[in-house]
């Protein structure tokens, strides 16, 4: 009985958790929005599409922390065998090819009115397509099998080895000659910017971070709810079997 | 209209149309796992 009301309130308290990260992730993409399009002044250089980097920068942000978390859950997977860890990277990364993907389009709009092209075959660009390739790939592994640990272990060795990629992507600015710009905010020297301009960008950053929080909450009650289903609708089948 | 808005528009919108759409699309995805449980556990108790 204890037990019953116990998981019926953590199960309240998780929704209205998850309700709360949605309320304050709208919030702060709606301030966000204003402060870029609205607030901060356009690039002396640039000029408007400069504001594209308010969303460019922090969706190539999420994709590095998604896969970050993809390579954490994956090594906590192979040392403790727990199912939990697995779900939190299968979620993490599906998430990671959303905003790796969202990232390559944004910097093609705003490639074409500054570089004169949609894409090129620069360092940058390059690594960040093999990126989303290999969590493509990683998604596309975790269909092959139908044996959960089994599907489990292959994921989890190619989110390890996949994330090698990701400092590859931050640092082929520094280590190959680029048409890419290099590091803005985080560099040694202090950030490149300043004013209204880094303060809009900080809170972009902030409100994707708020986001995929919220995504991953979301994300992860789907993983429970279908692997429940699948349990279930696999049961009768293996009473058969027995 | 300032030179390139429509860029910055294009973004904007992309970015609301990926991030809208796949928590539509997580809903979607939880509603049907809920259903497809549902569904399991009245086929059972119908015997």
């Amino acid at each position: 009985m204890a037990a019953t009301a116990e998981r019926a309130l953590g199960k309240a308290t998780s929704r209205s958790g998850e309700h709360l990260l949605g309320i304050a992730a709208l919030v702060a993409l709606g301030v966000s929005a204003v402060l870029s399009l609205v607030v901060a002044p356009p690039d002396s250089v640039q000029g408007e599409v400069q504001r594209i980097m308010y969303v460019h920068v922090p969706a190539a942000w999420l994709a590095y922390l998604s896969f970050f978390v993809v390579f954490i859950a994956s090594i906590a997977y192979l040392k403790t065998r727990r199912t939990r860890w697995d779900r939190v990277a299968a979620a993490s990364a599906e998430i990671g090819v959303l905003f790796t993907s969202l990232a390559i389009v944004l910097g093609m709009l705003w490639g074409k009115p500054v570089w004169g092209t949609w894409w090129t075959w620069d360092p940058r660009l390059t690594t960040t397509a093999v990126l989303l390739l290999i969590y493509i790939a990683y998604l596309a592994i975790r269909r092959i099998t139908d044996n959960p640990s089994r599907r489990a272990r292959w994921a989890a060795v190619i989110g390890i080895v996949g994330f090698i990629d990701v400092p590859i992507v931050h640092l082929s600015v520094v280590w190959w000659r680029s048409l890419h710009q290099g590091p803005t905010v985080f560099r040694l020297g202090g950030p490149e910017i300043g004013g209204t301009m880094l303060l809009a960008l900080l809170v972009a950053l902030a409100a994707f971070t708020i986001t995929y929080a919220y995504l991953m909450t979301l994300r992860l009650r789907v993983g429970r709810l279908e692997e429940r289903a699948a349990r279930e609708a696999l049961s009768p089948l293996v009473g058969a079997e027995r | 209209m300032a030179p390139n808005a429509g860029y910055v528009i294009a973004a904007f919108l992309v970015t609301a149309l990926a991030l809208g759409g796949y928590t539509l699309r997580l809903f979607a995805r939880a509603r049907l796992a809920k259903r497809r449980v549902q569904t399991i556990a009245d086929r059972r108790r119908d015997g």
